[in-house]
Formats: C-alpha cells, sequence, structure tokens
C-alpha cells in the first residue's frame, strides 16, 4: 500500500532521515520505534506531505505522492494523527471533528452523520462532550478527539504520531485497544509510538530507526525478543554495548 | 506475512524487501563490524550507497579466509551477550572460523528449516532420521530443530554403524530418511545385504543434501526404494542446511530470498553474471543479527533462475553445484582442501612441510579419502613401530579435525612426484593406481 525507497529529509543543513526504505502492507500495523530524535515524526511528515525538504520516493497505491501538497495526500487517503493533538482548542469537539472531513468535497451530511456516529461508538465521551471547547477535555479525550479527526478524512492508511504520550496508564490501555479494533476493522495503521513494548504487542511488523537510519526490520514479536532492542527501549547500558 | 506467505512474492514486492533488508544490514554492518567498516572505507562505498538492491554490487567480498582471519569474534555485530550459541568450524588456515547466532537467529533458522521440510510434505506425523558424517554435524543439529519445530519424531545422527542405522530405520518405522546421496547409497547397498525385504521399510521420502544430487543416483532411489526425493542445498556459514531446496516440480532448488540475496560471479574477473550463466554462488544474509555476511564467496558453481516456478513460488532457483571455484573436495558433505591437509600434516609431524597428494576412491559407493604422504629421511628415523604410530595419530587427528576418516599412507617421494610437478593435488584413486 505504502512503500518508501531511499528516502532523505533534513530541516536546514541537518539531515533527518538518510536512506530509508519501508513498507506497509494493506491490513497491516506497522510500528517505526527509535529514541527521541531518530527522526520518527519526520518519516510520518514526509509522508503526509510536512517536510519540505525531501528525496526518494514514497508510493501510495502505485501512484507517486512525493510533493505534493498535503490536502491532496488527505484526499488520496492518507490522514496524519500528529504528536501532541494539534487540535484546534477555542472549537468545539464538533468542530474539530468536522474539520477532519475538510478535504472531502463531494460527501454529504447523511455520510458524515453515520461516520462520527461510528467514531462515537469508538469513543463514547466524545458524544458526550460534543458541545465542549477541546481545550477544556483531559489528555485522554483530546487524544481520542485527535484520532476521531483524523478518522473523519476517510482514510484507508492512518499516521499514528505518539497516540500514547502523556497519557495515564488506563488511557493508554484504552488508546492501544482503539488501534487494534481500527485495524481489525480494516485499517492500515502506521504507528510511530514510545512505548515500543506496547507498539510491539500489537504491530504486525516494525522498523527500527536510530540517528535517521533503518537498522532492523521484521516481525514485531520477533523485535519484541530482540536483545538488543529490549536493552535499547528499557534504556539500559545500551550505547557502551552496542555501539562499540 | 505467514512464513510461508513470503516465497510467493511479486518481483516488485522482493525488490521492496531486498533494498530495506539489504540497506539495514549495511547499516548494522557498518556501524557494528570494524572489519567491513574498514572494507567499505578502502573502497569508498557508505551505507548511502545502496539505494536499490542492484547496488549489492558495489560491496566488497568475505571469504572464508575472512572470517578465519577475524576468529574468534570480529565478524560478530552483537556483543558477546546476545550471543547464544557458538559453532566453530574448521577453515584450513590457522584459525578456524567462528559463527555466532542470538536468541533470534536460531529461531529463524529453526523456523526456515521447519519450512524446508514442509515444502518437502514432512509432517508432523512423519519420523524422521537423520544419518550424517560427524563432519556435517552443524547441518544435523539444524535438521534436528526443524523438524522438532514440525512436530516430527526426530532421530538425531548418532555415530553408530550403518547397520546398527537400517536396523533402528527398521524398528521404528523411520518414513523420512536425511542424508547425502554417497551415504544413502551405502545404506541402500548395505540393506541389500542384510536380505530384508523391502516390506520391512517403511520409507516414503529421502531428502538429500551435502553432495550434489545427481539424475542417476536420484533414479536409483526412487526405484529400488520405491520413494519420493528432495535435493537441499545449505551453506554452514549462512543460513544452514535449507538455504535452497527443491519443490516437487524438482526443476532447481528454491532459494531461501527472505534470508539471503544470491549471486553468481565469474570467479576470475568477480564480474557479475546474469540469470542462466554459470559461475560462482554468492550470498549476502539479510536476517542474520550476530554474524551478518556480505557477499559470502561459496566457491560453488552453478546458475541462477529467476523465472517463477510452476509450484508458483517466485523465489529465484540454482542449479545443482556442478563443480568448485576454488581447489577444495566435498566429501560426503565434508570440505577437505589441500590447505586442511596440509596444516593437519604440520601438526601431527611437529611444524614439517611433508610432500602429499589427497587420493579420492570409492568403496561401496561411499568415497574414501587416502592421502599418501612423501616420507622422507629428515622424518623417517628407521623405526617402523614410530612410524605406524605417527600414521594410527595423523589419522585420528585428521577424524578428529575434520570430522572424517582418511588413510594415510607413507610412500616414497618420487610416487607422487609426477603428480605434484604437473599440480594435480586431488587425484582420483583409479588414476593414482596407474600413475598418469
Amino acid at each position: 500500500m505504502l512503500h518508501i525507497k531511499n528516502l532523505n529529509a533534513s530541516y536546514g543543513p541537518i539531515q533527518v532521515l538518510k536512506n530509508c526504505s519501508l513498507h506497509v502492507d494493506e491490513g497491516e500495523i506497522v510500528s517505526i520505534i527509535g529514541a527521541n530524535g531518530a527522526g520518527k515524526t519526520t518519516l510520518l511528515l514526509s509522508v503526509s506531505g510536512l517536510m519540505g525538504s525531501l528525496s526518494g520516493e514514497i508510493t501510495f497505491c502505485g501512484k507517486s505522492i512525493k510533493g505534493l501538497s498535503p490536502d491532496k495526500i488527505v484526499s488520496l487517503g492518507i490522514a496524519h494523527c500528529p504528536e501532541g493533538r494539534q487540535l484546534f482548542s477555542p472549537l468545539s469537539v464538533y468542530e474539530n471533528l468536522m474539520l477532519g472531513a475538510y478535504a472531502r468535497k463531494k460527501v454529504d451530511q447523511k455520510t458524515l452523520d453515520q461516520e462520527l456516529e461510528q467514531i462515537f461508538e469508538l469513543f463514547p465521551r466524545l458524544k458526550e462532550r460534543l458541545d465542549q471547547t477541546a481545550g477544556t477535555l483531559s489528555g485522554g479525550e483530546q487524544q481520542m478527539l485527535a484520532i476521531g479527526r483524523a478518522l473523519m478524512a476517510s482514510p484507508r492508511l492512518l499516521l499514528l504520531d505518539e497516540p500514547s504520550l502523556g497519557l495515564a496508564p488506563r488511557l493508554v490501555e484504552t488508546i492501544i485497544k482503539t488501534i487494534v479494533d481500527l485495524n481489525s476493522k480494516g485499517m492500515t495503521i502506521l504507528l510511530v509510538e514510545q512505548n515500543a513494548r506496547k507498539a510491539l504487542e500489537i504491530s504486525h511488523r516494525a522498523y527500527i530507526l536510530e540517528t535517521g537510519r533503518i537498522i532492523l526490520q521484521g516481525k514485531a514479536s520477533d523485535l519484541a525478543e530482540d536483545s538488543e532492542i529490549k536493552r535499547a527501549y528499557l534504556g539500559k547500558d545500551y550505547k557502551d554495548l552496542s555501539e562499540r | 506475512m505467514e512464513l510461508d506467505r513470503v516465497e510467493y512474492l511479486s518481483t516488485e514486492a522482493w525488490n521492496q524487501w531486498h533494498t530495506e533488508l539489504l540497506q539495514s544490514t549495511v547499516n548494522r554492518a557498518y556501524n557494528r563490524v570494524p572489519f567491513y567498516r574498514k572494507r567499505l572505507d578502502e573502497i569508498g562505498v557508505g551505507p548511502d550507497d545502496i539505494g536499490s538492491v542492484e547496488d549489492i554490487k558495489k560491496l566488497p567480498f568475505t571469504s572464508r579466509e575472512d572470517m578465519a582471519e577475524n576468529y574468534p569474534y570480529g565478524l560478530f555485530s552483537v556483543p558477546l551477550r546476545d550471543i547464544v550459541r557458538i559453532n566453530t568450524l574448521r577453515s584450513g588456515q590457522a584459525n578456524p572460523i567462528a559463527l555466532g547466532y542470538t536468541k533470534q537467529d536460531l529461531k529463524r533458522r529453526r523456523e526456515l528449516t521447519g519450512r524446508f521440510f514442509r515444502s518437502a510434505g514432512v509432517n508432523q506425523d512423519d519420523i524422521v532420521q537423520i544419518c550424517l558424517d560427524p563432519g556435517m554435524s552443524l547441518h544435523g543439529q539444524d535438521l534436528k530443530e526443524g523438524a522438532e519445530f514440525l512436530g516430527a519424531l526426530v532421530i538425531p545422527p548418532d555415530p553408530v554403524s550403518v547397520l546398527s542405522r537400517i536396523r533402528v530405520m527398521v524398528d521404528f518405522k523411520t518414513t523420512v530418511l536425511v542424508t547425502t546421496p554417497s551415504y544413502g547409497l551405502y545404506m541402500l547397498e548395505t540393506f541389500k545385504e542384510t536380505n530384508m525385504p523391502l516390506a520391512s521399510l517403511n520409507l516414503r521420502l529421502m531428502i538429500l543434501l551435502g553432495e550434489t544430487l545427481t539424475d542417476e543416483t536420484r533414479a536409483i532411489f526412487e526405484r529400488e526404494l520405491d520413494v519420493k526425493t528432495r535435493a537441499a542445498y545449505g551453506l554452514f556459514e549462512a543460513s544452514g542446511p535449507a538455504m535452497a531446496y527443491e519443490c516437487k516440480n524438482k526443476k532447481g532448488l528454491h532459494i531461501a530470498l527472505d534470508h539471503v540475496i544470491a549471486e553468481i560471479i565469474n570467479p576470475e574477473t568477480l564480474e557479475v553474471l546474469g540469470p542462466g550463466q554459470e559461475g560462482e554462488l554468492v550470498i549476502t544474509t539479510v536476517t542474520v543479527r550476530a554474524n551478518p555476511l556480505l557477499r559470502f564467496r561459496t566457491g560453488d558453481i552453478t546458475s541462477l533462475h529467476k523465472k517463477t516456478c510452476s509450484c508458483g513460488r517466485t523465489t529465484w532457483r540454482m542449479s545443482p553445484v556442478s563443480r568448485r571455484s576454488d581447489n577444495i573436495v566435498t566429501v560426503r558433505g565434508v570440505k577437505i582442501s589441500p590447505d586442511h591437509v596440509r596444516n593437519i600434516i604440520r601438526q601431527s609431524t611437529g611444524g614439517k612441510n611433508l610432500s602429499f597428494i589427497i587420493v579420492l576412491g570409492k568403496w561401496k559407493h561411499l568415497t574414501q579419502v587416502e592421502i599418501p604422504v612423501a616420507i622422507d629421511d629428515s622424518f623417517f628415523s628407521g623405526s617402523l613401530p614410530k612410524l605406524h604410530n605417527w600414521i594410527r595419530e595423523t589419522e585420528d587427528l585428521f577424524l578428529e579435525s575434520l570430522g572424517l576418516r582418511c588413510r594415510i599412507k607413507p610412500v616414497e617421494l618420487r610416487s607422487i612426484k609426477g603428480f605434484l610437478e604437473s599440480g594435480q593435488v586431488i587425484v582420483d584413486r583409479d588414476r593414482f593406481l596407474s600413475g598418469v
């Protein structure tokens, strides 16, 4: 579904992604695991057309999307749920959700209402707080809203950036469960997650990003058992042992 | 993706997979193996130069000599604490070759060997007997674990006589026999001599590896034992015994492309050859964690075929190995080179460089190795008992270090001089006897 080959991305003189190649097949959850600053977020931004300086190939369903505008990419079926939610705080929950459908031109209100109902099934809390402004929601509710807003774009591929960041453990479980539910209903997901253990638990495959390069990939269940990855993401004397 | 499904990927999907796997392998090798970093820096190639699987040709080769020189852990890309098994392999050099595996490496190898058995039609109801020489013990270990992974009953290789092995085969109703073609023929001959009826065997499948399975040998097994046959190709250094294996169509050996990238090169010019052209097989491992190998020169001469097989698998196929590109000879799966022999003789004589040749003869279908060694005055003290002792010790040393019994024959230099002068170190027994 999504194929990336030799992606290089930089912020001014600083190259963040170096020759990265990866793919996501339809129906998969694929995780990108890496330390802070490894380039995970940049990778998602590159896919959704939010990185200016890029080289390499990005194709979605056989069509090159590199260099397309973000709204064009959304209309092709890729929705990005950014790190830190990035909601419109003064707007209501309803308005935030409807903004997610902004790029969809030929869609009637009835379809939108049906889709809203589906999102409320996933997150009943959002329905209860429909008229409340987004800024007054709790962290967990804001994350639900951010995912709901991305889903209103009716995507085929959902990019999730750190969905569990800053949430209480119970809420992390809820969000993780939602991701699995979405996937079981057919949604393809590319996930960036600081909680590597949780991400590997629910993913089919994963890529390990280290200072802008992919150094390892494979079945998530295999990677979860890998000593080096265990050490790296438990943060224990990793540098001494593996970067000889 | 399910393990077996991967063998049916489209060409585009293979391209993507291989590009990803090659890039991450080079990233790891460059960052974590000083040997590879040095080699790559020397030729001015870095991880950024690998943009597609075709760029593999920019990478340097790895030889068995490189592996021996970097003994014990110079080629490991993970810290020793992540390694859960180490195997050593004789190399013909002063150092052996060390192979390390992480827990994941072993798991992948088990899964791959299991997939190979499954594709050969082996299932959990089978009784799999493995009969291999001690020199093939690394493959024996992987085969045992692969068959166990599948849930089959396994009879691993024991160092017992051929008659004991036949008895086990009859008593336990072995359904699948895994062995080398020549040992298989030896077992068949011996079985016939026991005068037991064919009906006392329950064999339905023979898996043959370690040596090239010729059409004639295959026909003998299929006709005389009424079994199906499948050939396999493995490398101790990479991926184990199931690196390539036949499907039911038996039109070449399907390479496990999800674990290795294969190339064929001209062994003289090192130029990469196209599909169908015969040359030396070169293997790059792309899933190995502990001991990644970039462009490992196998020394085996074969050719690659990239067309989809009629079984549906899209993995490339290799022809049976036709010969070696070096002077290594394979005897019942055990590789012997003049360097090996020279080192062992030097060891047993306290450092003397005695001249020798390697004579290969057949006895009951089994290749036997005889080594005529030129004994000169500097070594022979005149005491025959001492000489006999030396012969016995040297033969033991051969068995110990090669895992294969070799006969040592003291000769005068003039009886092997002709062969040595014409550069023939490995000689057929008939030619040796006729002295040409």
